[in-house]
């Protein structure tokens, strides 16, 4: 396994935000977390990176616990996040951001470089504007780039189509499975589970704070409970309408008083 | 796409200083147009000038960032040159015919600017909000007055006792609150101002409420005189004694802080363009998303409040070098404010900003002396209007107008982590 999350507790305060996450990437996935709004998916990443403190359980890298390590020592050894959001440096110039994705490695970095102009056409065009004045599909090209640049073995993508037109998130998740084939490890977070579902391999869904459910992303695709909460079930409900009553029909998922 | 105005103006600027005009133009339009019928009338020609002088700016830096290294060394000499000239009897006329010009350069000038550009590493550079700023300028004073009166140190030794102990306090007071972030972190650099100034009023070894007296005078170095010879001729100096320092010697003082200001820009300049100035600008425009990127952000809010506090202190020692006795007082919040304004006010994270604004605001209340009581007021007027026309800063450098458009980044962002309830935290009801 090459990131194993293993029964984590992330508090806010004295509010438990995640209660006893575990989830599996093995070298070369492209694994999905779903989830509606507030289930946790945000913690868990920025948990698994190092920018949330965790007050039990264990994260393993490559074989070695990482759960005490500061944040900016896991880049080092190849856990890289598009955080929530897309974090965009705004006064950076795109060529700036990329830049500072290889703050912490030493070396030559223009072949690195290249290669995200390259799967990233858009950013090169636009390498000397400032982060802040590009648009939204612009800055996550930037924010995915960015990550990239750290040289991650594992990649980790927080909602990538948030905000997103529908065009631009085909395009965004094409990418993602170009990355991916050219064989970084990808562990996806995303409250789009329809397009999620659908480049994964494998798929996790979390709900308040917990793993209900996890198999093969197409089995998930296919499962009933799955898709009355998250795919619509074919009719055009909102994707994670509310959080508690959506899971009403499901009367064997685990809820928590 | 999106396409900001900075970066069309910006892309403009290359045809020469012309285009600036109808750029400023077409901003001021937009910016009066998008107030009511009456106002944007009376808006439109401020808001044309304000703009006008904005373009101009970023045109000048368009052309300046160009110029090879020689002609840019060319005008750095020439303005430390005229900052030699600058207390000449002619300027004095105008600038200050109340005071003593060469006592004003000195301090609040001299002393406000050199504070700027140290609370400008803080807040300009690495985007943390200190409003304690002050308390370092008093350890820095304190520290002059102890060693010089308890332990009969030399001017120059306590200058370096005086940067480690102001630094080592910067230390002291981050390590624990650094963690905190935005409005948080404001509140406690408040209460550390607050807690410096109140201890030395209460603590007898340092005088109290009387402070300490008899602060000795830094060492001569030299009893040359400017000679009666071009230039000082022209500006009424020669005779001037620029290294000798004694109870009268304004001059020699305002030089000492001179110089101090040349070589803390140097030192500031030199840090901005480094590896450490990018992880600030990372952290102070998105600190998780530096911590992302591999930057030990912890690391360099630290080392932005221990250098800022540095300097903070190297100005006290001066300070306190020149100003024979200190006393609690001379630490007050309000001083804290006044550098935080001079800071935004000139555009903070641009050095030249920075000092133009530390300028006005040691210098206008002085100017306007004639007001008496008013001045205060009027004063405060000037800054409500610098901040309504120009509200990223008189001379603002472009990374931090493009954050301030973005509405994120450093200290506008009040990005205050809370440990609460949050979206993610609902989930564990």
């Amino acid at each position: 396994m090459l990131l194993e999350v293993k029964d984590i507790h992330v508090h806010y305060g004295k509010i438990a935000a995640l209660h006893g996450v575990s989830l599996e990437v093995d070298e070369g996935e492209i694994v999905t977390l779903i989830g509606a709004n507030g289930a946790g998916k945000t913690t868990t990443l920025k948990t698994i990176s190092g920018l949330r403190p965790l007050s039990r359980g264990k994260i393993m890298f490559d074989g070695a616990d990482i759960s005490r390590v500061a944040g900016h020592k896991r880049v080092l050894s190849g856990i890289g996040q598009a955080p929530e959001g897309r974090g965009i440096f705004p006064g950076m110039t795109v060529t700036e951001n990329l830049m500072m994705g290889c703050y912490a490695r030493k070396g030559d970095v223009s072949r690195d470089l290249a290669q995200v102009f390259e799967l990233f056409p858009r950013l090169a065009e636009r390498k000397d504007q400032a982060g802040g004045t590009m648009s939204g599909g612009e800055q996550q090209m930037l924010a995915i780039g960015r990550a990239l640049m750290t040289n991650p073995r594992v990649l980790l993508l927080d909602e990538p189509s948030m905000g997103l037109a529908p065009k631009l998130i085909q395009q965004i998740f094409s990418i993602i499975q170009e990355i991916n084939r050219r064989g970084t490890t990808v562990l996806l977070v995303e409250q789009n589970a329809q397009q999620a579902l659908q480049v994964a391999h494998r798929a996790y869904v979390i709900e308040t704070g917990e793993i209900v459910k996890s198999a093969e992303a197409s089995a998930l695709l296919d499962d009933p409970e799955v898709r009355a909460a998250y795919l619509g079930g074919g009719a055009d409900r909102p994707v994670g309408g509310s959080e508690p009553e959506q899971a009403a029909g499901a009367p064997e998922e685990p809820r928590d008083g | 796409m999106s396409n900001s105005t900075g970066v069309s103006a910006r892309g403009k600027g290359r045809a020469g200083f012309g285009s600036a005009f109808p750029v400023a133009y077409e901003r001021a339009r937009r910016r009066a147009g998008a107030r009511r019928a009456p106002l944007n009338l009376l808006l439109l020609p401020l808001l044309y000038v304000t703009e006008t002088f904005g373009a101009i700016n970023e045109t000048f830096h368009e052309w300046w960032i160009r110029q090879p290294g020689w002609s840019r060394w060319t005008v750095y000499i020439l303005l430390i040159v005229g900052g030699v000239l600058l207390p000449s009897e002619q300027v004095a006329s105008f600038m200050s015919p109340e005071t003593d010009w060469a006592t004003l350069l000195f301090f609040p000038i001299g002393g406000y600017v050199l504070l700027a550009i140290g609370l400008n590493v803080v807040v300009g550079q690495a985007g943390l909000l200190d409003l304690g700023y002050v308390a370092f300028f008093a350890i820095g004073g304190y520290t002059m007055a102890v060693f010089g009166t308890k332990y009969g140190w030399s001017f120059w030794e306590i200058l370096l006792v005086g940067l480690v102990l102001s630094a080592l306090s910067g230390v002291v007071l981050g390590a624990p609150t650094l963690r905190l972030r935005g409005d948080y972190l404001a509140i406690v650099t408040l209460g550390f101002g607050e807690i410096v100034r109140i201890t030395a009023n209460n603590t007898e070894y340092i005088g109290g409420p009387n402070g300490i007296g008899g602060i000795p005078h830094p060492p001569s170095l030299s009893e040359w005189a400017f000679p009666d010879a071009f230039p000082f001729n022209l500006v009424g100096l020669e005779g001037v004694q620029p290294l000798s320092y004694g109870t009268l010697s304004a001059h020699s003082y305002y030089y000492l802080m001179l110089a101090t200001i040349v070589a803390v820009i140097i030192f500031a300049k030199r840090l901005e363009r480094s590896r450490v100035g990018r992880a600030w600008a990372a952290v102070r425009e998105d600190e998780d998303a530096a911590e992302l990127m591999g930057v030990p952000t912890f690391k360099f809010k630290l080392a932005a409040f221990a250098i800022g506090a540095a300097i903070g202190g190297a100005v006290g020692v001066v300070y306190a070098s020149q100003a024979i006795s200190i006393i609690p007082n001379n630490f007050p919040f309000i001083l804290s404010a006044t550098i935080l304004a001079a800071v935004v006010m000139g555009g903070s994270g641009n050095i030249p900003g920075v000092m133009v604004g530390a300028f006005l605001v040691a210098w206008i209340p002085e100017r306007i002396r004639f007001f008496g009581e008013y001045r205060v007021l009027i004063f405060g007027a000037v800054l409500v209007a610098l901040m309504v026309f120009r509200p990223e800063g008189i001379l603002p450098s472009r990374q931090r107008k493009a954050e301030l458009e973005e509405g994120t980044g450093g200290m506008g962002s009040m990005g205050a982590e809370v440990a609460g309830p949050t979206a993610d935290a609902e989930a564990g009801r």
